[in-house]
Formats: structure tokens, sequence, C-alpha cells
């Protein structure tokens, strides 16, 4: 192995590791607790143990953050005009009249966690040789999560808004950053004469519109295939891979979106066009408009496109419950009992550029390696009363472009295509809600990727590795995740997480032989989280 | 015979006028609406109020707050928000085996029930847990819910002594004798 390409492992490696420390945190999970200041109602109208959505809170999102009927009868503060709705008349030549909350709509969240891991956790020290001092994973360990704020609604004529931002993550404050963040323009069918609510537009930094969301996960780890890069590194294992796709399902993305249709019952589609962000960097100095106050993170003029779309049958006889937002029980509404099968397909194009020769094998030159990858899936989601079951399957497929070197050339002069570094998986989970306060959850995950076993295996002498105490024991990783969760109440949870997690091994590095066999490190989580 | 019926309707009449008093008075130590109500008279019953009475659920809220009926009275429940409500009381005066679930009904439409007991009926809806509403079921059909200041009026009520309940939400409940001759002041502080 020669030094750029160790140069290209290591930093590979690397961006893996910081990924799976990050990774190890909870996701984000937002339930808005400005609605309830708003409305005067609990949080539970819209979640069923948030920021689970039940079917109500899906109608409310689906309708611009606002009750999908006479929003103004349920507003315990009034909104203020920001101009008389009678202006509307003079426009064009007038401001055309809008609202804004009467009360700021903000929250805020904090949780904080505790963890035991089980007693093989400091195997992956067998590596290091004798003497060294290595890292150390405590057997219990508290730590702080995030705190956020998140601020949402609408601004009275079928514009939203959602933002919501990471003040600190794991206690530090610089790790905080944007979720999302973007306007919504609602039911723009109705201009067009289409079917209400046919057709809307959000534009901004958003999560995709994933089948179930890992940004508001109610889960305390995420689904491990929306967080699957796909990185394949060149160790001299078969096969090759040259593939540095850092993006996972789970990223927000920056473009606009259509959607349409609802949540709650029937279709629902959305087509997102977006920077592709796989291999990203800020230009420095910013040299485009607007100056100096936001530079360009994709390296590429190439969009990425997500499409999904899905159908959801609500399997209640009578009629008139089954088009309502909520179902009619004998004791009260509630969730409808539903099938929804959905679909999803993700396009995009990563560019990896590379320093090479011309063909006459000295002058120094760029060569640019862009490679095509898609993402392709579909989804499952059965309800029966307070019984939810639900599963995702996901194909990942790049294009590998090999670096080649023509005879006698200072260095790589080309590319080839080779075997496609793919990635497949899913989760299937259920969650039970046995008392209105009280969640239990199982859930299976499962990821098999042909570059995950690869890229922690080094067995150059010349090269130490980086350290390999997370490198799965095979290309396929499961994982079974128990856990229940309580709600203390409306707005306070305790979730208990037990992670089974995937089997591992250390490996020698002078050989790349198993030093230990497959063993697993499991992990309690315990999580406390409120919003206000 | 014309003139003894006349005396008679006269004397009837008078003897009315002179033996039915009011009860009034304050209730202090809250602040907010209250009740004020005769306890059952041992013996004596009272014919069940034709009329019905309306509790409405509007803007995620019951309206009104709170209702005072006599016993036997129907109150109709109407949902006049375009979500969907439910209507149900996990007991009445703490007794669980008078709770009771009206189920499920939309907009515009409403549902009755006949309270033939009386006590403190707590009402809520599993949909909104933020909702609250009380229907106070009088004994007797002297009772009143005071103004905001506290002070309430309950006419009619026949010469006699009584027990009289003051209740306000979330205060204990108050019970006092009291002799009722003519106009009579009755007034209750309340803790919570």
């Amino acid at each position: 192995m020669n030094g750029k390409s160790f140069s290209f492992v290591f930093a590979a490696v690397l961006a893996i590791l910081c990924a799976l420390v990050v990774l190890s945190l909870p996701p984000s999970a937002d339930a808005i607790p400005a609605f309830s200041r708003r409305y005067g109602t609990s949080c539970t109208t819209c979640h069923s143990d948030f920021p689970k959505l039940n079917d109500f809170g899906k109608a409310f999102k689906d309708a611009g953050f606002k009750f999908p009927k006479d929003d103004e009868s349920f507003l315990k503060t009034p909104p203020v005009l920001l101009g008389a709705p009678a202006q509307a008349e003079l426009w064009p030549h007038t401001v055309y009249p809008g609202s804004i909350p009467g009360l700021l709509p903000i929250g805020l969240r904090y949780n904080t966690y505790f963890q035991q891991v089980s007693a093989n956790r400091n195997n992956f020290n067998l590596a290091l040789p004798a003497g060294t001092v290595g890292n150390f994973i405590p057997k219990s360990d508290f730590e702080p999560g995030y705190f956020s704020i998140f601020t949402a609604g609408n601004f009275g004529t079928g514009i939203s808004w959602w933002v919501d931002d990471d003040i600190s993550v794991a206690g530090a404050n610089v790790n905080g950053a944007l979720g999302d963040g973007y306007l919504k323009f609602n039911d723009l069918s109705r201009f067009l004469k289409l079917p209400k609510d046919s057709l809307n537009l959000r534009a901004g930094q958003f999560e995709l519109d994933l089948p179930f969301s890992q940004a508001r996960t109610w889960n305390l780890s995420g689904w491990d295939i929306f967080s699957q890069a796909n990185i394949g590194v060149q160790n001299g294992l078969a096969p090759a891979q040259n593939v540095n796709n850092g993006l996972a399902l789970e990223d927000a993305a920056n473009g606009v979106e259509f959607s349409g249709g609802h949540a709650y019952q029937g279709y629902h589609y959305s087509v997102a066009v977006f920077d592709q962000n796989t291999t990203g960097v800020f230009s420095n100095p910013p040299n485009v408009a607007p100056q100096n106050a936001i530079a360009y993170s994709s390296d590429s003029n190439f969009k990425d496109l997500y499409g999904r779309f899905v159908y959801r049958f609500n399997l209640e006889k009578d009629p008139a419950s089954r088009n309502e937002v909520q179902a009619a029980g004998t004791t009260g509404p509630r969730d409808h009992t539903y099938l929804a099968l959905g679909t999803f397909y993700f396009y995009g194009r990563t560019v990896q550029p590379f320093s090479g020769v011309l063909s006459d094998g000295v002058t120094p030159t760029v060569l640019t390696a862009r490679e095509p990858f898609y993402r392709i899936g579909g989804d499952v989601n059965f309800n029966y009363r307070t019984f939810n079951v639900f599963g995702v399957y996901v194909a990942a497929h790049d294009h590998n472009l090999l670096p080649v070197t023509a005879s006698g050339a200072a260095g790589i002069t080309g590319f080839t295509p080779s075997a496609a570094a793919t990635f497949s998986g899913g989760f299937a989970e259920a969650d039970y809600l046995a008392l209105p306060w009280a969640m239990t959850i199982m859930r299976w995950d499962q990821v098999k990727s042909t570059a995950d076993r690869v890229n922690f295996i080094e067995y150059d002498p010349s090269a130490p590795p980086p350290s390999s105490f997370f490198s799965p024991y095979s290309a396929t990783r499961n994982r079974f995740t128990p856990g229940e969760q309580f709600l203390i109440h409306a707005n306070i949870k305790a979730s208990i997480e037990y992670q089974i997690r995937p089997q591992q091994i250390v490996y020698n590095p002078a050989t790349g032989l198993p030093l230990t066999g497959p063993f697993r490190t499991n992990a309690l989580i315990v999580g406390l989280e409120f919003v206000y | 015979m014309k003139k003894i019926a006349l005396v008679t309707i006269f004397m009837t009449a008078l003897a009315t006028v002179a033996f039915a008093g009011t009860i009034h008075g304050k209730v202090s130590g809250v602040s907010g609406e209250s009740v004020v109500y005769v306890e059952g008279v041992a013996g004596k019953t009272f014919p069940a109020p034709t009329q019905h009475i309306t509790v409405d659920q509007k803007g995620l809220m019951f309206v009104p707050h709170i209702t005072a009926v006599a016993q036997g009275t129907t109150v109709e429940f109407l949902n006049s928000d375009s979500v969907a409500h439910n209507v149900f009381w996990p007991s009445i005066s703490g007794n669980k085996k008078l709770g009771h679930n009206l189920g499920t009904w939309p907009q515009g439409q409403r549902k009755s029930f006949k309270f033939d007991d009386p006590g403190i009926v707590p009402l809520l809806c599993n949909v909104h847990p933020e909702m609250s509403g009380y229907v106070i079921v009088s004994p007797t059909p002297y009772f009143a819910v005071t103004d905001k200041s506290g002070d309430f009026k309950i006419d009619n009520v026949p010469d006699g002594a009584y027990t009289v309940t003051a209740w306000h939400e979330g205060a204990k409940n108050k019970s006092n004798p009291v002799k009722v001759a003519g106009d009579t002041t009755a007034d209750f502080t309340l803790s919570k």
C-alpha cells in the first residue's frame, strides 16, 4: 500500500470513527410545546408517546401546523395581524396580509443519559502493543444529551415554518447544529384548481421524507439503516472499493421539495431536489453572493433527487369513521386501524477529486471520479389500536471507480469501473402502547454492507491501523433492541433500551487474523427527556 | 262555594310565601365559581326536572366549565368542535362504580345522560386530557352557582333545618347546618 492510499484509508477510517461517535448519541427528537401553549392543549393531542405522532398529529402537520379545520376557533392566543385581511383585495398594490403567532412559538428540550456496557467492552485494546495506554470505556457512564430549541407554526395564509437547532450536544456547545429549517407553502393546489392538499412546496434544510423520521424518532437510538454511509476503502482485500459516500439517508438536505396527500389516510408523495452533500467542502473565502455570508458546501453542480410514494389504507368498516382524521371508538376517538405501503428512491452522484497525472505520465492534474449512486427501499406500517408494527428495507448501490496507474506514470492516470459497492438492510419494529403512558418496544436492525468488514482490516505491518474494536465480525450486522418508555408527564419521558449489539472482532494488525473470537458489547441505555 | 275556594287558594299562596325562604351568602377562601346546594332531606323526594341542560365542547373546553343540576336531570353533551371528542367521568364523588364513558360523536351531534346519582361528576375527554368540566348533581332542587366573587342566592327553600354544602374545584367541600327561616344567610370559607 502506498502512502497516498494509506492516507485515503486513514481519512476514511477517521471519518467513520467520527461518524460512530456522533451516531452513538441518541438522535434528536422534537415534540412541540409551542403548540401546546398556542392551543392550550396537551402534548398527547398530537403525540402518543412523544415525539411519535398519532393520527391527529399527522393531520396537524399535514395542514401546516394547524388544526385541519376551523383552526382559529382553537387558538387561545389570537395571532398578530400583519395587515388586515381586507388588504388582500388591494394586492398587488399592497403587501399581502399575513399573521404571526400571538405567543412566541418556542419550545426547548433537554435530555440526559446513563449507559451501562457489558464486561467485554475493552476488548478492542487487545490490538495495542504491550505497555501502551489505550482508550478506556467505563462500565457505567452518565452523559448529558441535547439541549435544543425549536420553533414552528404558520403565518396564517397557508405558509408554515419549522426551525430546530441543537444548542449543545453531549455537554459541548460547539457540537450543536441546525436540524431542519424550512418554509413550507401548503396547499398550493388551491391556486391550480387541483385536489385539496395535493401540492405543497417547502424550501430550506429538511430531513428527507423518510418512511419514519430519524430526526424525530422516539427511540433512544436511531435506526441503523438510515445512518449507514457507503465508504469502501482500498486496502488490498477483495473486493477493492473506492467509494467515499458519506451520505446517510438521515442527513438533512438543502433544496426544495414538492409533496402532496396526507399521512393519516390515502396517498402521500414527495419529490425533492437538493444539493449533493456527500463530500462537499466549504469554499473559502466565499466567492459568490451573498458576500461573506454563506459559503457553498456542495462541490458539484449535480443535484440529488429523492422521491417517495406511500398509500395508507384505513381499515375501519364504517366509511364515516374511516375518512375522519381519527377513528371513532366505543370509548373515544383513537388512531385508525391501517395498513400503509410505501416506496422511496434516492439518486445522487458523489465526487472524488484525486491528484494524478495526464496521459504523458508526468504532468500533474486533478482527476475526478464521479460515482452515481442510488438508494431504493420499501416500507410497511400496520396499526391495530395501540399496537403498531412497521419496517423498512433499503438497498444501496454505488458505482465504484478504481484508480488506475498507467505503466511508468508518476501517479494515477484514470479510473476503471469495478464491482459496485452495495449495502442493504432495514429494520422491523413493534410498538405496543400498553397504557397511555407506557410503551413497549422491540426492534431488529440489520445492515449488510460489502464495505463494513474490509474497512477495518489492515494487515500491512508498515501501516499500523487505527483501533479496530468496532469492526463487525461479518458483513452483516444485526442488532436487537428491546425497550420500554414511560411518560412521567405528557412532556417528561423516561426511556430504557437494551442494545444487543452486532458481533465484533479484533484483528492482529500484523497478520490480519483475528485476535479474539466474535463477541458482543451490549449496552443498557437509560434516558430522561423533557420538553417545555 | 266559590268564596271558600278563593280563600283556600289565597291562604295556600300566603302560606307558601310565608314559609319559602332564601339562602344567600358568600363563598370565600377561593376564587371563581363555586356551587352551593342543599343536601337531601330524609323522607323527601323531588320529581326529576324535565328540562334538559346542555354542556358543550368548544375550543377544546367544556362550556360551561361548571354545571349544576338537580338529581334526575338529563344533560346533553354537544360537540361543537371540528375535532373528535369524548366525554367520560371516572367516578361520581369518588365512587368509581358510577364512572361512565359516553364514547365518540361528531361535530354538531349530542349525547344525553340522565344523572340519577347525586354527587360531583368530573367531566374528562380521553383525547384531550387538559379538558376538564364538572357537573354538580344536587340531591335537591335547591342549589346555585356562585358568581365569580363567590356570592350566591338559593330561592324557594322551604323553612326548616338543612345541611348546606359548598363545593369548589380543587377545594375541600364544606357542609354547614343551616336553619332556613325566611331570608337566611349562610357563608362558607373553603380551603384547598
